[in-house]
């Protein structure tokens, strides 16, 4: 594969999204710089490069997050790109900038992009008038419950009624017709009166139980932008995703093509380019708003990868270079069902509580459909300064029913002793009826 | 598992680098990093000077250039320059030095090491000068003595005060002792610029010395310094050279200066502009506006509406009657209770927008003293207290409240600088005594009681003393040379305390009870004595919770008081108060 100007990328992250990134260039024949803290010497990616630098203390403020530090480690090593992952600076945008102006490839989207993606209420602005379908509410504040009712009515039902200074839930109510309207207006704005000593209200639609559904796009260069499918993140506990699939149960090959045409819409009205995310509410009606944007590769990739076929890494790398998509929209097809867990050293009876410390043994299963995105191994000790993702493990086969028992099989084989992980609250989550039927929104962990 | 050396790297990379040597390399461009000397990192550079050019990661303060300065401080498109194209007659025809100049003013937009001129600051127009230090250190040459001079000289004629950003290297070499004569003539300009009523307010930066220090900078009415910036007369390798000593830590700097008592406050560079418009404003240069109540009050809106919203608060708490006949060694226990409300907190509920003042400019700060400017229903005064502490950590730095020679020489320069301006005097007292030791004998402290008296006695504007706590002694008395001297109703005045008047006529400081009931000490007492004016009601148990009551009442007899006393002569003033003394 040429990639013309790219020669050698520094990777300014850690842990297995780094890995991942090193061993892409390798098959690239692209040389390799990573970056690591003092506390990182021993892992798997300062190792695993072609060269490491080290660019300073564990905390991450003075080394993976210090723009000036790993820009310096770019030119010094000889890098033509950096490739940020995601996390630290990947959603940066006046690092993007500074590499630019440095003449380094930053592998992701133009900075105005990443900023204007950044800013939500921009992002929002963007996407209505890019006709991306938003949650719709009103721009100005309401007051009194009549006026109210008449901007419900153009909403929907069911409405949110919120506090402009509301917060913890008070000054809040959800109305679920017009009949009850004004009265839950009443009492919510007396609740925020008496809390915050203001009655400035604002309506929006209640999407009441949605799952969470993001669309993974490419965009290149040269204007084409296509998207490869959907990734249904509804398992998650406090925002935190702990599974993922695609394709998503619920999701009809006709609701694909619309969802995936909004997505391709928001990427093309900012002038998108590389991959990234567009992430949706969707409604159990098959009504779906725009969320936000990732600009940047997504934890939860592989499984995009699985279905796809397409490496995402070098896709990204070869955007950087320069080249055009090597396929078109009608070429991408979902094939079989993968699905990804989380492993995390944290112990879901301390109430996750992080659990850094020493792998004293180690083993993860392998065979057909299988596949472990890790830097860890036996004998690492886990830092407690980062992020406590250990592992993914993804697993593929043809249908759900199928990918969800190969999951559990695989969860079960795991063996990582010396500290605390969530293997055991993820395989029973692989067990719970409700997921094992596909009927999951974003509430499910909280109800489980 | 040891992982070092295991793994297969690619063998390629180091002839993929000399390839790749033929294109254009990424490279940093020039400007876009810059290091931070103190802390040593690197910095986007754009951060800083959106950072008003402090290092994100230390706050150590990078040298500024006048512009940039100029941009920070004054108002947008406000700066006028003067004297501009002043040239170097070179009186010492030193070799280069033409050429160096030339060069020096192609490379910075400057015409020499300062920028003087006008702009104004909040609206408040000023003649202002900002040192350059990229231009010879900002040295002073006979061009750098002559723009600041003519600055001060216009200044004067247009009725201006003057902001001067210092920071010189000191005296200009190149211009031998030509250059040392700018150190008089710009002294002499601000001493003419003063005795006219000038106010002038010195900023130093990083660094000022040498005669530079020796000269303007020093004399500014007010001195306002940035943290951590060298501030001295001979740079500290000269002086380490020719003591033979490591110099200690922190040596010369702003922090040393203000603990010295040469500075009356270290500015962050963020709060610079809002804190020189509030000195400004207080600094109004003729009396007319000095007490011109209702054109303050009027740009002072809020604070008034402050006020009014307080009017019924006023009235329906302001029913203190006089206690129950309580004796005089209760009172006595009373002033000295704990939680008896101190001296700051008096001055938090009675004025808006009080500016501390440091130093006596001689050798240090008294933190048993408190003084400064505030506002007083829109008119300045001149605000000095002595301070206990609320704790006893607090009480340990504040020296329970007893002040220090330099204490009493820093009240008395603020005292001065009040009747420069105009603004009359309020003292609050309360001190156990004057501080009793080896370092306040050493350094005076008869002579700077007596040196207060002396003054206070002829002071040309209002001076009012509230005794709040504990009058003792000459240490309260020179706080207490007033035109009216009032006192708390549980407050005590007396020419020693009961413990030491016991000890000195009975030898027995355990009856001190009894000496305080013969010592004619309560508020009640010296109102008999004539040595109070007046007697200010207070709760039978005086605390931070019930003091807005004590203000309240404090609020409205000063009020009235200053109505009566500005409308007399300076000299009706001293005249009135050495009657009062006159008769005793």
């Amino acid at each position: 594969m040429n990639t013309g100007m790219i020669r050698k990328i520094l990777i300014a992250n850690r842990g297995e999204i780094a890995v991942r990134i090193i061993r892409a260039c390798r098959e690239m024949g692209i040389a390799s710089v990573a970056v690591y803290s003092e506390a990182d010497r021993e892992s798997l990616h300062t190792q695993l490069a072609d060269e490491a630098i080290c660019i300073g203390p564990a905390a991450s403020a003075d080394s993976y997050l210090s723009m000036e530090r790993v820009l310096s480690a770019a030119i010094t090593s000889g890098a033509d790109a950096i490739h940020p992952g995601f996390g630290f600076l990947s959603e940066n945008s006046k690092f993007a900038a500074l590499c630019e102006q440095c003449g380094l490839v930053f592998i992701g989207p133009k900075a105005e992009v990443i900023q204007k993606m950044g800013h939500k209420s921009q992002a929002r602005n963007t996407m209505i008038q890019a006709g991306v379908p938003v949650i719709p509410g009103t721009t100005d504040p309401v007051y009194h419950a009549k006026d109210g009712l008449e901007e419900a009515g153009k909403i929907g039902y069911p409405v949110m009624i919120k506090a402009a200074l509301g917060g913890g839930g008070k000054g809040m109510r959800v109305s679920d017709s017009p009949e009850e309207f004004e009265r839950c207006f009443r009492t919510a704005q007396k609740e925020a009166q008496m809390a915050f000593g203001d009655g400035t209200m604002y309506l929006e639609h209640f999407v009441r139980h949605p799952r969470h559904i993001e669309f993974q796009i490419l965009a290149d260069m040269f204007g084409n932008v296509i998207h490869l499918g959907e990734r249904d993140c509804s398992v998650q506990r406090n925002h935190q995703k702990l599974i993922e699939e695609s394709p998503c149960a619920a999701i009809s090959p006709k609701l694909r093509k619309a969802m995936g045409k909004a997505a391709v819409k928001a990427a093309k009205a900012v002038g998108y380019t590389n991959a990234g995310t567009v992430e949706f509410l969707l409604e159990k009606s098959g009504k779906f708003y725009f969320m936000e944007m990732n600009t940047r590769i997504q934890v939860e990739h592989p499984v995009t990868e699985w279905v796809t076929g397409l490496d995402l890494i070098k896709e990204q790398i070869r955007i950087a270079s320069g080249l055009p998509l090597r396929i078109k929209q009608e070429d991408v097809c979902l094939t079989g069902h993968a699905i990804e867990c989380r492993i995390n050293a944290e112990d879901p009876k301390k109430n996750f509580r992080p659990s850094p410390g020493e792998i004293t043994e180690l083993h993860f299963p392998g065979g057909k459909g299988i596949r472990i995105d890790s830097a860890i191994y036996s004998g690492y000790t886990v830092p407690a300064f980062y992020d406590s993702m250990l592992a993914k493990l993804i697993v593929h086969a043809d249908t759900r029913e199928e990918a969800i028992a190969k999951m559990r099989s695989a969860l079960g084989e795991v063996i990582i002793d010396g500290i605390e992980t969530n293997l055991n609250y993820q395989y029973e989550i692989l067990g719970h009826p409700d997921y094992c039927s596909g009927e999951i929104d974003i509430e499910f962990i909280e109800k489980m | 598992m040891k992982l070092e050396n295991r793994f297969k790297k690619a063998a390629s990379a180091a002839r993929k680098r000399e390839e790749a040597g033929k294109r254009k390399r990424p490279e940093i461009p020039d400007g876009l990093l810059k290091k931070c000397n103190a802390c040593k990192s690197v910095i986007v550079a754009e951060d800083v000077k959106k950072g008003q050019y402090i290092c994100p990661k230390c706050r150590h303060y990078f040298r500024m250039d006048a512009f940039e300065r100029l941009a920070l401080i004054t108002d947008d498109g406000s700066f006028e320059q003067w004297d501009m194209h002043l040239v170097t007659k070179n009186p010492l025809d030193y070799k280069g030095y033409e050429e160096k100049i030339a060069f020096l003013k192609e490379n910075t937009g400057l015409d020499e090491a300062v920028l003087t001129g006008k702009a104004s600051i909040g609206g408040i127009e000023t003649a202002i000068g900002v040192c350059d230090s990229r231009f010879i250190m900002a040295s002073m040459g006979e061009v750098v003595g002559e723009k600041i001079t003519r600055m001060i000289e216009r200044a004067q004629s247009e009725r201006l005060p003057i902001v001067l950003f210092a920071c010189s290297g000191g005296a200009r070499m190149q211009e031998g002792i030509v250059s040392l004569m700018q150190m008089v003539k710009t002294s002499a300009a601000l001493k003419r610029y003063s005795d006219a009523g000038g106010f002038y307010v010195s900023v130093l930066t990083n660094p000022t010395t040498g005669g530079v220090t020796a000269s303007f900078a020093m004399l500014g009415d007010v001195i306002l310094a940035e943290p951590g910036a060298l501030i001295g007369f001979a740079g500290p390798r000269v002086i380490e050279q020719t003591i033979g000593q490591k110099l200690p830590k922190g040596f010369q700097k702003s922090e040393f200066l203000l603990e010295h008592g040469f500075i009356d406050r270290i500015v962050e560079r963020e709060e610079m502009r809002g804190l020189l418009y509030r000195i400004l404003k207080m600094h109004p240069l003729d009396k007319d506006t000095a007490w011109d109540a209702e054109n303050n009050e009027q740009k002072n809106g809020q604070k008034n509406e402050q006020q009014l919203k307080r009017q019924p608060e006023r009235q329906s708490t302001g029913t203190l009657r006089q206690s129950p006949c309580t004796d005089a060694w209760e009172r006595v226990q009373r002033s000295r209770r704990k939680d008896r409300p101190v001296a700051s907190e008096y001055i938090e509920r009675l004025f808006t927008n009080f500016i501390e003042f440091h130093g006596d400019r001689a050798f240090g700060d008294d933190p048993a003293i408190i003084g400064g400017v505030a506002d007083f229903h829109g008119i300045p005064v001149t605000v000095i207290a002595q301070e206990k502490g609320m704790t006893t950590k607090e009480n340990i730095a504040r020296n329970f409240g007893m002040p220090s020679p330099e204490g009493y020489r820093k009240a008395l320069r603020l005292m001065k600088q009040a009747e420069k301006f105009h603004r009359p005097v309020l003292c609050f007292v309360d001190t156990p005594g004057a501080y009793c030791g080896i370092e306040a004998e050493e350094r005076g402290q008869g002579e700077a009681i007596a040196k207060n008296l002396y003054e206070m006695s002829g002071l040309g504007v209002p001076i009012l003393s509230i005794i709040i706590g504990e009058g003792g002694s000459g240490g309260a008395l020179a706080l207490a040379v007033a035109d009216e001297v009032w006192m708390l109703e549980n407050a005590v005045y007396s020419i020693l305390s009961p413990e030491g008047f016991a000890s000195i006529l009975w030898k027995d400081s355990k009856r001190a009870k009894e000496a305080a009931c013969m010592m004619k000490l309560t508020a009640n007492d010296l109102k008999d004595l004539h040595a109070a004016e007046k007697i200010v009601r207070e709760p039978e148990h005086l605390t931070a919770e019930n003091l807005e009551v004590v203000c309240r009442e404090l609020e409205k007899q000063i009020a009235v008081f200053l109505d009566i006393q500005k409308k007399k002569q300076p000299e009706e003033l001293a005249e009135e108060r050495y009657q009062r003394f006159r008769r005793m």
